[in-house]
């Protein structure tokens, strides 16, 4: 286990020192105002290397992201022309990728299998995470059966009886899942109540496949969560505790800045180059 | 201070590989003498590191915020002793005093409250008579007359009777007395604003709450004869486990992160959204157009399976495949990157009329960088020639095919080119010269003089395109590039190293760079700006011991290194 604040906190003062990343006085509204519309500067004192240290930073930020995410393609892209050399294991994205794919198309039989052959111990020690797929099986036979007026419902229910029911009585929350889920069964699948039809949406799908991947990048001593998705929970949360603690010149908001024209349609030159106004000062364009 | 700053400094690093080992044995008071001394070279206990948090307003010049580290000779009360290394205190005052009178010190340094906790301990050497030893933490302006907590602003725990004083207001039964041989710690949680007691290692409870915008510096003070102190500002291991007090309250600031609500971050896109618009966002700014063609691929995959259907139109932060305008910079990239000049001005005319205009230095480096460029092929021309290879040389087979977004796949290069004084060069010879294949072995020698001569050509051209500029930059730059020509290998000339192909990076950011600019665009991605605005909000809420104190964003930023780059 790692002592996090005497380490952590030797590297910030190190960091600070070897890149003069120095904040200024707070309370210069000036100088505030500039980070809002233009981190760059203001209160930033930043030596030359900083830019490039960041760089890199930046980069693992997105390389680690496209690994842990599972975009192979992008990744084997990006170590080439972002010129980073990991020893990039693309099979074992690619497998990762796999899985989240047979999740996402309702295959979940081959997902499951899938998983199994990667580590077994995956979904054994994970019985929520077994049931959610199993459930998610389910789901996709009550959807085959109830598509058509005449669909066949025999398999879905021998489905349940076999492999959900038998789990369900462990755990309250299992219980009720299948309760919920066999109700498609009888409700008609084109007006149903939110509860239930959030259980047909694809994003249920979605939400089981990251909870797939969290799960095998784990089984495999990595971090289960891309650094970006952690940077996004600092930047929102460190904003509001300084909202909380009433900062002075805090601007309502802060705007990451997306350059506004993020499509194609502006790229004419003498578009672009009248385009007004400063995208750092509004922020959050149009896409 | 001053030599053990500087120690502490250079020894940061192995100072965290140390803490590493040390903290895996909590509570240990067993340290070698050896290890002592180090430790006063360099304080590299848990309890010490807290001082590497800077604040503004008290950093001194080497930037380090002075931690408490001894009792001060200045501000201590006239019936106090303290030993040469400033650890021990003792009481040498009259063995008379009225009731309410003692004698009590401060340490050289405030507690620094960006450090979210602090901690420190005292060991109780000898009681004196009653055991009226205070332990606690006053303000500058508190009296030294009287023990700690017997005054306003400051707070004590009392040894006699085991009760806490805050601020002059009546003792409050609080813990058990301590003694000769005890050891008592005293800590204070500037985030929460509350302080607490340890005994032997033994947690006592919180004692005083509310304590905001507090300046205070540690003190003791006791009140008869023989009473004997010894303290431990971090330099020594602590008796009480501080760094699990000190992780469990980073565990709760980590919890309150990960639950945190990202939905100020973007009025529409969910947090799974917004962290793939931040990456595609990257991608494309940056201009690395091929990763972020095959991560919107990737992506557009993703949602294909997840519809069901191919008619998945995806979200337009991902519409990476229809920004021409990156696709337009990684041409103009590419072709200064593959040694095409001409190409990537004739390209940077066309999509960005303006940027050459404006920015006339960088047009200047592109047209010398031409010139350079010639030089090179000069030089490859003589290796090709000698080995009797029959190599093209062009430069014009290098042109980075687009066919799929609508622009001409082969730019032609035969054309004129038009510079911004739409004049034309002689610099086309080459283009036309060189796209002649087989360099024949017997006329090799007529062909490589005729190279010269067009280089030479390209080369006045070049002067006389810049002759009114007489900037330093541009003579000197002239200077550099034509001596290359007094040599029969320019590869081994002083200025040889511009012919290296690495020497067109710099070029090629440097256009790439005016023509965001140009375009309106920051010149930082959005993933940049929101790490930045990290580091400053979290700066924000731990000048005052807040939050922030307890977490650190570059090493999160550094932590996905590790998971792949090992």
């Amino acid at each position: 286990m790692m002592s996090p604040n005497s380490s952590w906190e030797s590297l910030r003062y190190t960091v600070r020192k070897t890149y003069e990343l120095v904040p200024l006085n707070v309370s210069t509204p000036s100088l505030c105002h500039e980070v809002t519309v233009s981190p760059r500067f203001g209160r930033f004192r930043t030596k030359a290397d900083l830019g490039m240290a960041l760089t890199s930073d930046l980069n693992a930020v997105i390389m680690e992201y496209l690994i842990s995410e599972g975009y192979p393609e992008a990744a084997q892209r990006f170590a080439l022309e972002a010129n980073i050399e990991p020893e990039l294991d693309v099979d074992s994205i690619q497998e990762r990728v796999e899985i989240r794919e047979a999740i996402a198309s309702g295959d979940i039989q081959n997902a499951i299998e899938k998983i199994n052959e990667l580590n077994p111990q995956v979904l054994d020690q994970d019985s929520a995470l077994h049931f959610a797929l199993l459930r998610l099986q389910l789901i996709e036979l009550i959807r085959k059966a109830t598509a058509t007026p005449d669909g066949d419902i025999t398999p879905a229910l021998t489905f349940a009886t076999t492999h959900l029911a038998p789990r369900a009585p462990t755990n309250q929350e299992f219980l009720e899942d299948l309760e919920r889920t066999m109700a498609l069964l009888i409700f008609p699948p084109d007006n149903l109540a939110p509860p239930l039809a959030a259980l047909l949406d694809p994003a249920l799908r979605q939400e089981v496949a990251q909870r797939v991947n969290q799960a095998l990048l784990l089984s495999q001593g990595e971090r289960t969560k891309a650094t970006l998705y952690d940077l996004v929970n600092y930047r929102s949360w460190a904003n509001q505790k300084a909202m909380e603690a009433k900062k002075e010149h805090l601007p309502e908001r802060i705007e990451l800045g997306f350059d506004p024209a993020h499509n194609g349609h502006e790229s004419s030159p003498s578009s672009s180059s009248l385009r007004q106004p400063d995208p750092m000062v509004t922020g959050w364009g149009p896409y | 201070m001053e030599k053990l700053k500087a120690a502490h400094k250079t020894k940061l690093a192995a100072q965290a590989d140390e803490l590493l080992s040390r903290s895996s044995k909590p509570g240990s008071l067993s340290t070698s003498s050896s290890s002592v001394s180090l430790h006063k070279m360099a304080p590299s206990h848990r309890g010490m590191t807290y001082e590497i948090i800077e604040r503004q307003l008290e950093v001194g010049d080497d930037g380090l915020t002075p931690l408490p580290s001894k009792w001060a000779e200045t501000d201590k009360n006239a019936g106090l002793e303290i030993s040469a290394d400033g650890q021990d205190v003792k009481f040498v005052g009259p063995s008379k005093t009225l009731d309410h009178e003692a004698a009590s010190t401060r340490s050289d340094n405030p507690m620094p409250a960006q450090c979210g906790i602090y901690y420190y301990e005292v060991s109780i050497i000898s009681k004196g008579k009653e055991g009226m030893i205070g332990v606690g933490f006053s303000g500058a302006s508190a009296s030294l007359e009287k023990l700690p907590g017997w005054e306003p602003d400051s707070w004590a725990y009392h040894g006699d009777d085991g009760k806490s004083f805050c601020a002059a207001t009546p003792g409050k039964p609080y813990g058990p007395t301590f003694t000769s041989g005890d050891v008592i710690g005293c800590g204070v949680n500037f985030m929460k604003g509350c302080a607490f007691f340890t005994k032997n290692g033994v947690f006592q409870g919180n004692a005083f709450r509310d304590l905001r915008d507090v300046r205070i510096y540690p003190s003791v003070g006791m009140k008869r004869p023989h009473a004997h102190l010894s303290v431990n500002f971090g330099q020594r291991p602590f008796m009480f486990d501080i760094d699990r007090m000190v992780s469990r309250e980073k565990q709760g600031i980590l919890d309150e992160i990960n639950a945190a609500n990202v939905s100020n971050l973007h009025p529409t896109l969910n947090k799974d959204e917004l962290c793939k618009a931040l990456v595609a966002q990257y991608l494309s700014h940056d201009g690395y157009v091929e990763t972020a063609r095959a991560f919107a691929h990737e992506i557009r995959a993703e949602a294909t399976a997840l519809r069901g259907t191919h008619d998945v139109k995806l979200e337009g932060y991902l519409s990476v495949e229809e920004d021409h305008d990156a696709m337009n910079r990684q041409q103009i990239r590419t072709a200064i990157l593959d040694g095409d000049i001409d190409k990537a001005i004739k390209l940077t005319n066309t999509f960005y009329p303006h940027v050459l205009q404006e920015n006339p230095q960088i047009y200047f480096k592109l047209r010398c960088r031409k010139f350079i460029e010639m030089m090179r092929q000069s030089t490859d021309f003589l290796d090709n020639s000698t080995s009797k290879q029959t190599k093209s040389i062009t430069t014009n087979g290098h042109s980075t095919a687009v066919s799929d977004d609508g622009f001409e796949p082969d730019m032609d290069l035969d054309e004129p080119i038009t510079t911004k004084d739409g004049g034309q060069h002689n610099g086309d010879d080459w283009d036309r010269m060189d796209t002649e294949e087989a360099v024949g072995g017997d006329n090799w020698g007529l062909k490589y003089q005729t190279l010269l001569e067009v280089i030479i050509r390209y080369g006045q051209e070049l002067k006389h395109e810049f002759k009114d500029d007489r900037s330093k930059h541009v003579t000197e730059t002239f200077t550099d590039i034509f001596s290359m020509f007094s040599y029969p290998d320019p590869r081994k000339s002083p200025q040889g190293k511009l012919l290296e192909s690495e020497q067109r990076v710099p070029v090629a950011e440097g256009l790439n760079s005016a023509i965001l600019v140009s375009l309106g665009k920051s010149s930082s991605t959005a993933l940049e700006r929101l790490y930045k605005q990290t580091v400053v909000l979290v700066d924000m809420i731990s000048e005052d011991g807040g939050p922030g104190s307890f977490i650190n964003v570059r090493n999160l930023l550094q932590s996905s290194r590790k998971s792949w780059q090992r």
